[in-house]
């Protein structure tokens, strides 16, 4: 989205019309469900706290500081929606609806039911990596190989200082390093 | 051997954070060390794998904006709703108390209403304590 349009949006949203809302929504949804289905792991937590994170945006719209790019102040909010959700006990990161949800899409025609079979095996492990390694190395991942998110926007996003980025991210890999070789995962 | 060459430098490295001046001198360490070459392709292959999860974009069950605006217009038709059941409260009131009937009549029909608000609380009252101190609460239904 535009920044001039993502400003106009906002300033509307600010003066409380919530129907400026819907295209800022939209725009942002994608990304935000795969930084929540990551956190989550599964479908229907993911949407949840997408959807609250959304509500929260919105409410704390009139304190977002205007000029400044709305995608890390949001993913912000997401992410400690996804801890706290996690944290309450009203959700714990579990995969089996994401696997059921991904595999009801459309299958690669190209792919045979082999090389599906090793892809399929190759993401399961990953999975039960990142849920072993604990949110703190998981959301790191996610940020930054998941989402492609720049070391400053990921600091934003985490609240951490920048220089700490880097090396949060050598323990996540390292603790998922660790994590595929205890289950068995060969080649990493 | 990692000579010079510290983790975060690794990460910064692999991630495509390092300024090209840094980035050249990495690469000569790299060109020396088998270590770090080993280091750096166990790190990018990691990295690939966490890439290849293929999340979906959007989700199968379409856009939580209808969700979402749900929650935000609410409040707007609850205070429509407030202010309205209040106008006609007060409108009612003042039918019932400058209407000419018979006192024990107004009397009749007061204590009928006041008993029905005075059971409408108790039972609000009711669910509220048990809300507070149910622990299935947060458990979908």
């Amino acid at each position: 989205m535009q920044q001039e349009l993502e400003r106009e949006l906002i300033g509307k949203c600010r003066d409380g019309d919530a129907r400026f809302y819907e295209p800022l929504v939209r725009a942002y949804e994608p990304a935000g469900l795969r930084l929540a289905l990551a956190m989550m792991g599964n479908l229907e937590d993911a949407q949840d706290a997408l959807q609250e994170a959304f509500v929260k945006a919105y409410d704390a719209m009139p304190r977002f500081e205007p000029g400044r790019p709305f995608g890390p102040w949001f993913f912000q909010i997401l992410r400690n929606q996804c801890r706290d959700m996690l944290r309450t006990r009203k959700a714990r990161f579990r995969t089996e609806s994401l696997d059921e949800g991904l595999d009801g899409r459309p299958a690669d025609p190209e792919s045979g039911p082999e090389r599906r079979r090793q892809r399929n095996a190759a993401r399961e492990a990953v999975w039960r990596g990142l849920e072993r390694i604990g949110e703190e190395h998981r959301e790191v991942l996610v940020l930054k190989d998941l989402q492609g998110f720049r070391y400053t926007e990921i600091a934003r996003i985490l609240e951490i200082p920048e220089g700490t980025v880097a090396s949060r991210l050598y323990h996540a890999r390292q603790a998922l390093h660790d994590a595929l070789v205890e289950l068995g995962v060969e080649g990493v | 051997m990692r000579e010079d060459v510290s983790d975060m430098d690794l990460m910064r490295y692999l991630d495509g954070e390092m300024p090209p001046e840094e980035r050249r001198r990495f690469e000569e360490a790299l060109a020396r060390s088998t270590e770090l070459q080993r280091d750096l392709a166990l790190f990018r292959s990691l990295k690939e794998e966490v890439r290849a999860l293929e999340l979906p974009g959007a989700a199968p069950s379409g856009s939580v904006w209808d969700r979402v605006s749900a929650h935000l217009f609410r409040p707007a038709g609850w205070a429509f709703l407030a202010v309205g059941l209040l106008a006609w409260l007060a409108y009612g009131i003042h039918v019932f108390t400058t209407a000419p009937i018979d006192p024990w009549r107004r009397l009749a029909v007061a204590a009928v209403a006041i008993g029905v608000l005075l059971l409408f609380a108790s039972v609000i009252r009711d669910r509220m304590r048990e809300w507070a101190t149910d622990p299935y609460k947060h458990v979908r239904r």
